[in-house]
């Protein structure tokens, strides 16, 4: 059970006002429908459904509240993202860099935001500035080896 | 601060969220 951030304030309130708290618990001896429906391997396993109750983005093993707010702030941005809610999916990016920019979905939301941007302004110099933006603030991350290819192009190009 | 108020039922959560506009933070967890 991911004891910690639940006896935390902060998280308290943030996932009372953001989200639906949802709890399952886990039998290993005796598999839900639930379990298999979304494949429980280990615990905690912490997901973020849309309205459907389909999944968007999942956690697995503890994660200290510092990064599970941002997790979920994420989980957020990419149930927008997934629903082609752009503008408010780039918003909930930038949330994170900006008020948790040391959290370890950073880079990944850097990314997120980049991409978001592309696709609602079709301005490919989005995709360059989340090469730029990567590499000055987490040139040791995987995202900014990932965003590499995007150095290539120019920094004010438009498509 | 009140606790977390949990939801232990899927199909209620996603109801919920339908009616409330939010996304559903689901907890697997196991009392080891």
């Amino acid at each position: 059970m991911n004891a910690g951030p639940y006896s935390n304030e902060q998280f308290q309130a943030f996932v009372q006002e953001q989200f639906i708290p949802l709890k399952t618990q886990v039998f290993w001896d005796k598999q839900s429908e639930l379990m298999e429906r979304f494949t429980i391997k280990w615990t905690p396993t912490l997901i973020i459904h849309d309205k459907e109750g389909r999944e968007h983005h999942r956690m697995v093993g503890f994660v200290p509240v510092n990064d599970l707010i941002p997790h979920l702030m994420f989980g957020k941005g990419k149930v927008l993202f997934d629903g082609d809610h752009l503008i408010k999916s780039i918003e909930a990016f930038r949330g994170i860099v900006e008020q948790y920019p040391d959290a370890g979905i950073a880079p990944e939301a850097v990314y997120y935001r980049g991409v978001a941007e592309y696709k609602r302004y079709h301005d490919a110099a989005a995709l360059r500035r989340i090469y730029d933006a990567l590499a000055a603030k987490y040139p040791q991350s995987e995202w900014a080896r990932r965003a590499q290819p995007y150095s290539q192009i120019p920094a004010y190009a438009e498509v | 601060m009140a606790e977390i108020q949990w939801e232990r039922d899927f199909a209620s959560a996603v109801t919920r969220a339908k009616k409330e506009g939010k996304p559903v933070y689901h907890d697997f967890w196991f009392e080891g």
